[in-house]
């Protein structure tokens, strides 16, 4: 029984992982607050869902083009509605979590709700470790949680617009002075970031239905392992991940499910009480942005 | 190389640089001296394009802190509106005050990102040539920058103004808050910038004793006025400089 726990804790961890990780490239690393990062994994969802059932094509068409979709209308979103409110960070939130509002009650208004709307999931066989069954989707979210930490560390180290990502998160005006156009780059990365929701939601999702609520959970559980990790720390995503990941699912397992939600909203109160920038938040990013 | 022809950068109602004018030809090395806040960083940003792109970003918020009035040209090029980022593709480079790194990326990535625009080659250049200039990085190249002393800090800011490939470099303040013997490091390596770059060279500085001797020509500012100018010898030479910036 633990076992399974475990085991279905460790792949909820990597859930988390993929999340964040796009949450944190944006937040850390462009230095904006994209609330309306739920919505635009939820967008994902529908838009291959649409791509799939209404318009009749086939996944290697509709799945791309859901990604590359959600990843320019977040670059939009930037461009017209964050730039005007850069820097005034309670204002880059609430324009943010305004807009992916609207969003995921556009969804509903338009009768995106239901049993029927679901993405095909990696087929039928299944791998057993220690004795427990992992099915073939939850194997791909594990392979894919790791492809695409394993990319985002190397890009963010090796190539030109990775290198600049890092540099407007520290000191614009330096990368300014540097040649860097930070609104680009900024620009680049919310729409990078964004890209990384929608391959999380097209993973994850096949898992359960796409559902507007599914916006909120994820934002929640992003900012939770933003905050408890240290915004900005790809390490910190990963062990704020682990650490969360395996609290909710051992908290459903013995309390029940309806707890699992619980378990980031405390996380978040317990780690601003005690360690307000996070594990592994260098700088005292939090107060100073939140 | 530079003409800036009757300057003026107001904050608020403040005015921080007033009606000045200066010119920097090609292969010189010229000194702005002015004591704290006498509108040197104001100046230099402006050159930069930092302030227009404060003035934007304000702008955009609904708010009208920052005028800037006066024309800046280089090369004959009027660039007063061209953004901070284009700038410096023309080879227009600052340095800003108080050892401006990526505190969180080691000395060697911060190279790395101030060398994206140039090719590998370009950059490996550079880089050994800043190795050369400030031999004591080599040693702290895989160490973060944050964990670095304020002079060597400077020396890696310096650096990655380098690897940008500056044809007019500004630096603002390269001194301040270094020891003497420190002090003497940056000017003998800025010396051997302009002799192994041919970089054009500007500097700010409240110190004048030390940048005085290594100036072409000089323009001492305050309250963002033009008060005197005049070849680095004749400043030295002058009783109210030597009474104002030389300390006792
Ligand atoms: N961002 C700003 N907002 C308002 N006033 C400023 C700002 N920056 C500088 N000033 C004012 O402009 C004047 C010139 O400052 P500065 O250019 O920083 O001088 P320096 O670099 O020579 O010390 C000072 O009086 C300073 O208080
Ligand atoms: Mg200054």
């Amino acid at each position: 029984m633990l076992t399974g726990y475990l085991i279905y804790g460790l792949i909820n961890s990597v859930v988390l992982v993929l999340v964040a990780l796009g949450f944190n490239l944006t937040f850390g690393i462009s230095g904006v607050a994209n609330f309306a990062f739920g919505a635009l994994y939820v967008t994902a969802g529908f838009l291959a869902w649409i791509g799939l059932n209404t318009l009749s094509l086939p996944y290697w068409v509709s799945a791309p083009l859901a990604v590359l979709i959600t990843a320019v209308l977040a670059g939009l979103l930037y461009r017209v509605v964050v730039l005007r409110v850069r820097g005034l960070v309670v204002s880059e939130v609430i324009a943010t979590f305004g807009v992916g509002l609207a969003l995921l009650e556009l969804f509903r208004f338009l009768g995106f709700i239901g049993f029927e709307y679901t993405l095909p999931d990696a087929g039928d066989f299944g791998v057993s470790v220690l004795g427990v069954v992992i099915d073939s989707q939850r194997l791909l979210i594990v392979a894919m949680g790791a492809a695409l930490t394993a990319f985002l560390w190397l890009f963010t180290r090796y190539t030109t617009t990775g290198r600049a990502f890092r540099a407007i998160a520290q000191d614009e005006h330096t990368a300014l002075t540097l040649g860097i156009n930070t609104e680009r780059t900024a620009t680049i990365a919310v729409a990078f970031g964004a890209g990384y929701a929608a391959v999380a939601a097209l993973v994850i999702l096949p898992l359960g239905t796409i559902a507007v609520n599914e916006g909120y959970n994820v934002l929640v559980n992003a900012l939770a392992v933003c905050i408890v990790g240290g915004l900005g720390s790809t390490l910190g995503v990963i062990v704020a991940s682990f650490l969360i990941g395996m609290a909710q699912t051992l908290t459903a397992a013995y309390l029940g499910t309806h707890w699992m939600m619980i378990v980031s909203l405390v996380a978040i109160l317990l780690i601003l009480l005690v360690r307000p920038s996070g594990l592994f938040g260098s700088h005292k990013q939090l107060e100073e942005r939140i | 190389m530079l003409t800036v022809t009757e300057l003026m950068v107001f904050y608020e109602n403040a005015l921080a640089v007033n009606e000045l004018s200066l010119k920097v030809e090609t292969g010189q090395v010229v000194g702005v001296i002015g004591s704290n806040s006498a509108g040197k960083t104001t100046l230099m940003n402006t050159l930069s394009g930092l302030i227009l792109d404060q003035q934007i970003k304000e702008k955009r918020k609904g708010g009208e802190r920052i005028t800037i009035m006066g024309k800046v040209e280089f090369e004959g090029r009027d660039i007063s509106l061209m953004p901070a980022y284009e700038r410096v593709r023309l080879g227009l480079v600052l340095c800003r005050e108080r050892h401006p790194v990526f505190p969180d990326s080691t000395v060697l990535e911060n190279l790395l990102i101030a060398g994206h625009l140039g090719s590998k080659e370009q950059v490996k250049r550079a880089t050994d040539l800043t190795f050369d200039l400030f031999p004591n990085l080599v040693r702290w190249r895989r160490r973060k920058a944050g964990f670095l002393s304020g002079g060597e800090q400077q020396m890696l800011a310096i650096g990655m103004a380098l690897v940008v490939g500056p044809r007019l470099l500004l630096l603002d303040e390269p001194l301040l808050g270094l020891s003497p013997a420190m002090q003497q490091v940056v000017v003998g390596a800025i010396k051997n910038v302009r002799r192994q770059t041919g970089a054009t060279i500007v500097i700010a500085e409240q110190f004048a004793r030390p940048v005085l001797p290594m100036i072409d020509h000089g323009y001492v500012i305050e309250n963002g006025m033009l008060t005197m100018t005049g070849t680095g010898a004749q400043l030295m030479d002058n009783p109210e400089i030597k009474s104002a910036y030389f300390g006792v």
